[in-house]
Formats: C-alpha cells, sequence, structure tokens
C-alpha cells in the first residue's frame, strides 16, 4: 500500500472534516492514523480476554462440580462407584483441557499489548522529531516497523484495515467477527514440515 | 532450569519465557507421562542440552538474550542432536517465519494457543 496517498473515502459523507481528512496529507492525519490502530489492537486483545475468562470460569466451575461428584461418590462402595468415578474423571480431563487453552490468552494478551506499548512510545519518539513527521518516506518507515512488530494473524489483519483506511466502526465489526471465530476454534495449526 | 520426574523416561524440553505458557506445557506432557525440563530462553536451553540428553525440544520463537529459531539451528549443529524432534511453538504464524524455522531444522510448527490433545498427539507423531 502506499502510504503517501490520502486515506481512501469509504462513503459519500458532506462533513467537512472527513473531507479534509482524504483530501490533503498532513503528519497529524498520520498520529491519528497510528492511535487509532494502537486502541483498536488493544480492543481487540481484550475482547480476546475476554472470551478466555469466559472459558476460564466455565471450567473451573466444571472442576468443582466434578469434584464434589467426585466426592460424592466416594462415600459410595467402590462397586457402585467405579463406573460413576471414570466418567466424572473423563468430565475433570475435558475441563482441564479447555482451562490450559483458555489460559494461554493472557499469554498472548501480555503480547500483544506489549506490542501496543511500544508502537505508541515509538509514535511518541517519532512526532517529537519534526524533521521526520514532515517526511512521508520516514513515514512508511514508522509504519513498516510497526509492521514487522505485529506477528500474530490478529494483529496482521487489524493492521491492514487500519491503514487501508478502515473506520473504527468497521475494525470493531471485524473484532466482533474474530471473536465468533475464537469460540468455535481456540486453537491454532500444527504443520509438520 | 527447573524438572520434574515421572514414570516415561522420555524427556521434553520445553522452552519459552513466559512462566504461565511453561507451567501449560508442563502440566499437559506430565499428564502423559513425559519428564519436562523447562528453560526460560535460548541461552538456557541450549547450555542444559550440551551437558544433558533430551529426547524432544519444544521451544518458543520470540525471547530474550537467544529466540528459538537460533536455538534450533544452534542444536542442529550439534551432533547429539541432529535427528531430535524439534517442535516451535509461537503465536507467530507468518509464512516468512515458518520458513526460517524449518530451514533452520525445525520438525514442526505449532501455533498458540494449543489444545492439550493435539500437542500430545503431535509429539507421539515425532517422537
Amino acid at each position: 500500500m502506499d502510504l503517501s496517498k490520502p486515506v481512501p473515502n469509504s462513503s459519500e459523507s458532506t462533513d467537512d472534516t472527513v473531507m479534509i481528512r482524504v483530501s490533503s496529507w498532513t503528519p497529524e492525519q498520520q498520529i491519528a492514523r497510528l492511535l487509532s490502530l494502537c486502541e483498536a489492537q488493544m480492543e481487540s486483545a481484550l475482547s480476546e480476554s475476554d472470551v478466555a475468562v469466559e472459558a476460564l470460569v466455565k471450567s473451573f466451575a466444571g472442576l468443582i462440580e466434578a469434584g464434589q461428584a467426585l466426592g460424592s461418590i466416594n462415600e459410595k462402595t467402590p462397586e457402585a462407584g467405579a463406573s460413576d468415578l471414570a466418567g466424572q474423571l473423563d468430565a475433570l480431563k475435558k475441563q482441564t483441557a479447555a482451562a490450559i487453552v483458555a489460559f494461554q490468552f493472557y499469554d498472548k494478551l501480555t503480547q500483544r499489548l506489549g506490542h501496543v506499548r511500544y508502537s505508541l512510545s515509538a509514535l511518541a519518539m517519532f512526532v517529537c522529531d519534526s524533521a521526520k513527521t514532515s517526511e512521508r518516506d520516514q513515514w512508511k518507515r514508522m509504519f513498516a516497523t510497526l509492521r514487522r512488530l505485529y506477528r500474530t494473524e490478529e494483529e496482521r489483519q487489524l493492521f491492514k484495515m487500519m491503514v487501508e483506511g478502515a473506520s473504527a466502526e468497521e475494525a470493531r465489526e471485524h473484532i466482533q467477527q474474530s471473536t465468533l471465530t475464537l469460540r468455535t476454534a481456540p486453537t491454532g495449526e500444527i504443520e509438520i514440515f | 532450569m527447573s524438572g520434574s520426574a515421572s514414570q516415561n523416561s522420555r524427556v521434553i524440553l520445553a522452552v519459552d519465557d513466559s512462566a504461565s505458557m511453561r507451567q501449560m506445557v508442563r502440566f499437559t506432557l506430565e499428564s502423559a507421562g513425559y519428564r519436562v525440563v523447562q528453560a526460560v530462553d535460548g541461552v538456557e536451553a541450549l547450555d542444559y542440552a550440551k551437558n544433558s540428553t533430551v529426547d524432544l525440544v519444544l521451544t518458543d520463537v520470540n525471547m530474550p538474550r537467544m529466540d528459538g529459531i537460533t536455538l534450533v539451528r544452534e542444536l542442529r549443529g550439534l551432533s547429539t542432536y541432529k535427528f531430535t524432534p524439534m517442535l516451535v511453538l509461537t503465536t507467530e504464524s507468518g509464512q516468512d517465519t515458518k520458513q526460517r524455522g524449518k530451514q533452520a531444522g525445525a520438525t514442526g510448527w505449532i501455533v498458540k494457543p494449543f489444545s492439550p490433545e493435539q500437542l500430545l498427539s503431535t509429539i507421539a507423531r515425532v517422537l
């Protein structure tokens, strides 16, 4: 993408501020774009963590329930409880597996927020250098630096959307869609070379 | 560096700078009877591997001091680790990084988050 081009107009809005935004290139416009990107990344990460926390709560509730059931079975005679116990242990195993997947999203969240923090820090330094902020090539480099920072698929997709001029609403829709996908397929791909 | 004993003689070196990730990996592998040795980065893992023997290496990519791809490359350079399975467990899903891992000698690539069942079946497949 050529970042020197104005942000594409996504609507036929007659709003003056929008018209100014799409018709001219200014350093301030680029700052706004980057800050929007950071905000969207944080929102996406938080949305993802909500799913994980929800799964954790469910998993632990299941574990507690299974533990209580095991306690009840323990009071029965071994003969009567053997098959029930196997079933409860199997349920416990499934709940533990779900908790292990959910816990990993905390690690991912930490990583993503770390990237956002780095982005904000880099931007803060950048905007202080007026010689850089007036140069389009320097902005291109800044975007390229941040692009390399984002390593997960979710981060990359969101970055692409925002630098290509997506609105905050479009980004929010994308995040909601990603969260839905996450609920149905929470784990990553595996490839053997 | 920390380890744990179990009935299974297979030793897996789990490398990740995130303590919670190391714990999730440990819970999963120990439940299947593997012995798990943990390292916080590539430097610590390489140091351990040079002085001991492990049956499989499971490593993250982005870590301080030495990343996972460098670790795989360094281990492949050692005669004792030429044929040892080395799996990369990372949030990185980009083809470029994956290709770098493959070229360094990684056996496979697992994108986080992992499911315990899938991780165990992948390990069983490459061991």
